[in-house]
């Protein structure tokens, strides 16, 4: 919900005649001028493109795959992403699975990020949890248009140190916390 | 149309034809919107989903029906869903009891989006789970649940290949018998049925056996969920990202009728389109699989004398190569639509004298099958007829000498008789108008590419006289290709002889100027169905 300032019912004298508030605004402005001026430290400055700023973790930033604790994606190929997505960035080739508790997965899984809009669509219709936003990587540069595309093998491209502990998805994929019961669990067909 | 009687539904009189299934009454004429698994136009009924339950007056008061194995008769009084709290609770009940272990896999699932249990759940379910799903349910199908049965075969699970086409998901399925009764009933081969009983039946094959039918991927198609999937189609696409557009079968002359399913500049998949007088909802499963060589082997560009050249060059060489011709023969095909041998007939009536129309095929005519095929894979034989086209190719051959030009399109003489087609390399001159890279443009000395059936609109007339219109399916792989009637067309114009036709319309009048059955026939008046041909002083032929 947007914030309602209210109108001023009446305006008073000083206001009316307009200089006086006019001043007012220039003092402000001419403060901030000041202030920086003597005190440059209150800027904050990154090195564009090399670093990244410092993003909360649920800001919508380049997406990744989440992985199984095999290290294969959580994505079974349903669509529902590309289904979702208003900008029509998510390319998906599907293929058969030998796995016979997955049965679907992607062959192919790209998403243009020059097309991309960061509305977090996919992440909200993702049914398993497969597609996150939260690399906290906002700063997206690149020599030519191609390396725009990332394909799955740059969207699986993370640590689980990288992740905090609560995130407990994160730390049952390989190298993760929690990855060795996660493991036992795969292997015993329990794991969800 | 059979005498109509009054039936009372919801209150209201609404006038229904005798003795006709219930539901098909309530969707037809009161326009009531009654679900069904089981029930399908086409099949026999057997009333087992269930869903299609409404209230039918009887000596002791209203009492439950399923609409499906009721017959409509004289002052019969029905309440449906809109009448009656009663059927709107019971259906969800019914709904209820069907997805009880139903697995949660829609996302994986290839029947998702054209789905009746979906379709079903949203309309009459709308209900809160009331198990748990990992332990309420009982996913007999899931993977970890195969058994070995009596006979020492492994049952259940998912992902059962049940032969050549067809994979089975047993744990998706509902037991409606659909694809049982169609085996049963319509492709006369009893090859699937239900084991077992109560809570421990299941669908299966005869041990031993695999589906393989001529026609099993319609068992896919009434699947009303995704329990049977097509091995072709599986995994290749959502069904909502499919565009379609109607189509008839160009493999056969019944024609049955179908729809081109395409997306991403490419056909994936045929389905059949409900047509009662011609296919019924059923086709082959060799014309469904037609849409593969749409994207393969084609001929995108032109050939001179066997080397690439642009579509450009190598009309501009056929154009100079008829008007340069002393005698041209244009064979025209039953392979065409309508249009397209009427723009060859226009064309040999500008050339006048020196040039003369042969037509017919040289493939062999089979047998009827009696579900969707007529056994005669030139699928506008009855139309080049009308056109007065004579199956004179052997007179062609005989008299090759005497020509030394020749314009064949669509039709691959070289692949249908290689030894008579031979006869044809005396003509010097041999153009070629082809969708496909073939014997015939290897044999041709110009061959020029064209639009495959699925990428044309056009009529085309079945063996029982019916006119149905192809729609043009927009996923070519070359924009710049021509449909053969207007290729035609525009060879007449570099031949110095223009037939001044552009577009499909223009051909279709000229084929109507042609045939007197075809008068006052137009493509709105021909429609979706189709529409029969009336021969002079004959009723109506009544296809089947």
């Amino acid at each position: 919900m947007a914030k309602v300032v209210p109108r001023p019912d009446h305006l008073s004298f000083w206001e009316r005649i307009y200089f006086v508030e006019i001043f007012k605004g220039l003092a402000t402005t001419l403060g901030h001028a000041r202030k920086s001026l003597l005190d440059a430290d209150h800027f904050k400055v990154i090195n564009y493109p090399e670093v990244q700023p410092d993003l909360p973790r649920d800001y919508r930033a380049r997406h990744r795959l989440m992985k199984r604790p095999d290290g294969s994606p959580r994505c079974v190929a349903c669509f529902m992403c590309s289904t979702a997505c208003p900008a029509r960035c998510i390319n998906i080739v599907a293929e058969e699975s030998p796995d016979h508790h997955i049965e679907k997965r992607p062959a192919k899984f790209e998403i243009d990020l020059l097309l991309c809009v960061f509305c977090g669509f996919c992440v909200e219709a993702c049914p398993c949890d497969a597609i996150r936003m939260d690399t906290r990587q906002a700063v997206l540069a690149g020599d030519n248009r191609r390396d725009f595309v990332i394909d799955r093998t740059k969207l699986m491209d993370w640590e689980p140190k990288d992740y905090p502990l609560e995130d407990t998805q994160s730390q049952k994929a390989p190298g993760g916390a929690l990855h060795d019961q996660a493991m036992e669990a795969f292997k015993s067909g329990t794991y969800h | 149309m059979a005498d109509l009687i009054t039936i009372n539904v919801d209150g209201k009189d609404i006038q229904v034809p005798e003795k006709i299934q219930l539901i098909e009454a309530l969707r037809q004429n009161a326009n009531i919107d009654t679900p069904a698994f089981c029930y399908h136009p086409d099949l026999k009924v057997a009333g087992n989903c269930r869903i299609c339950l409404v209230e039918v007056e009887g000596p002791r008061g209203f009492a439950l029906a399923i609409s499906c194995h009721t017959q409509t008769a004289k002052g019969m009084k029905v309440r449906t869903q809109l009448g009656s709290e009663k059927i709107v609770k019971l259906r969800k009940g019914v709904m209820e009891f069907l997805l009880v272990n139903h697995p949660l896999d829609c996302p994986i699932c290839d029947k998702a989006g054209e789905c009746t249990l979906q379709e079903h759940y949203m309309g009459q379910g709308r209900h809160e789970s009331r198990l748990d799903d990992e332990v309420g349910k009982q996913y007999k199908g899931g993977a970890d649940h195969r058994f070995v049965d009596s006979k020492g075969e492994e049952r259940g699970g998912k992902r059962i290949d049940l032969g050549p086409t067809i994979v089975l998901d047993q744990e998706r399925c509902i037991l409606c018998t659909r694809c049982v009764r169609f085996m049963d009933d319509v492709a006369k081969s009893p090859q699937l049925d239900i084991a077992g009983r109560g809570d421990h039946a299941y669908l299966t094959t005869f041990p031993g056996k695999p589906l393989d039918h001529a026609y099993d991927l319609n068992t896919a198609d009434i699947c009303p969920v995704g329990a049977l999937t097509a091995k072709h189609f599986r995994f290749q696409q959502r069904v909502w990202m499919l565009k379609s557009v109607d189509s008839i079968d160009p493999s056969d002359s019944l024609g049955a009728n179908l729809t081109v399913e395409y997306n991403n500049g490419r056909v994936w998949r045929l389905m059949p389109r409900r047509n009662p007088e011609v296919n019924k909802s059923w086709i082959a499963n060799a014309t469904r699989m037609l849409y593969q060589d749409l994207g393969r082997n084609r001929l995108t560009d032109g050939k001179i004398a066997g080397a690439d050249r642009t579509a450009d060059d190598a009309y501009a060489a056929a154009g100079s190569a008829i008007a340069a011709a002393k005698r041209v023969a244009l064979v025209a095909s039953g392979h065409l639509t309508t249009e397209d041998n009427a723009a060859l007939i226009a064309l040999a009536e500008k050339l006048g004298p020196k040039a003369e129309v042969f037509g017919g095929s040289w493939l062999a005519v089979g047998k009827p099958d009696g579900i969707a095929r007529s056994g005669d894979p030139v699928a506008n034989r009855k139309g080049l007829q009308l056109l007065g086209v004579r199956d004179n190719l052997d007179d062609l051959v005989a008299r090759a000498h005497d020509f030394d030009c020749v314009v064949v399109v669509g039709n691959d003489l070289w692949s249908a008789d290689a030894a008579k087609a031979a006869k044809l390399e005396a003509i010097a001159s041999r153009i070629v108008l082809s969708a496909w890279s073939n014997a015939a443009v290897a044999k041709a000395t110009v061959a020029i590419g064209i639009r495959a059936w699925a990428e044309v609109r056009g009529t085309m007339v079945n063996c029982n006289g019916r006119v149905q219109i192809m729609q043009a399916c927009p996923a070519v792989p070359d924009p710049a290709l021509e449909p053969a009637w207007r290729a035609i067309a525009r060879l007449s114009q570099l031949a110095g002889v223009p037939l001044g036709w552009t577009t499909e319309l223009d051909a279709w009048r000229s084929a109507v100027a042609r045939v007197p059955q075809f008068a006052g026939m137009t493509y709105r008046s021909i429609g979706p169905m189709g529409q029969t041909i009336v021969e002079a002083g004959q009723p109506a032929a009544v296809g089947g």
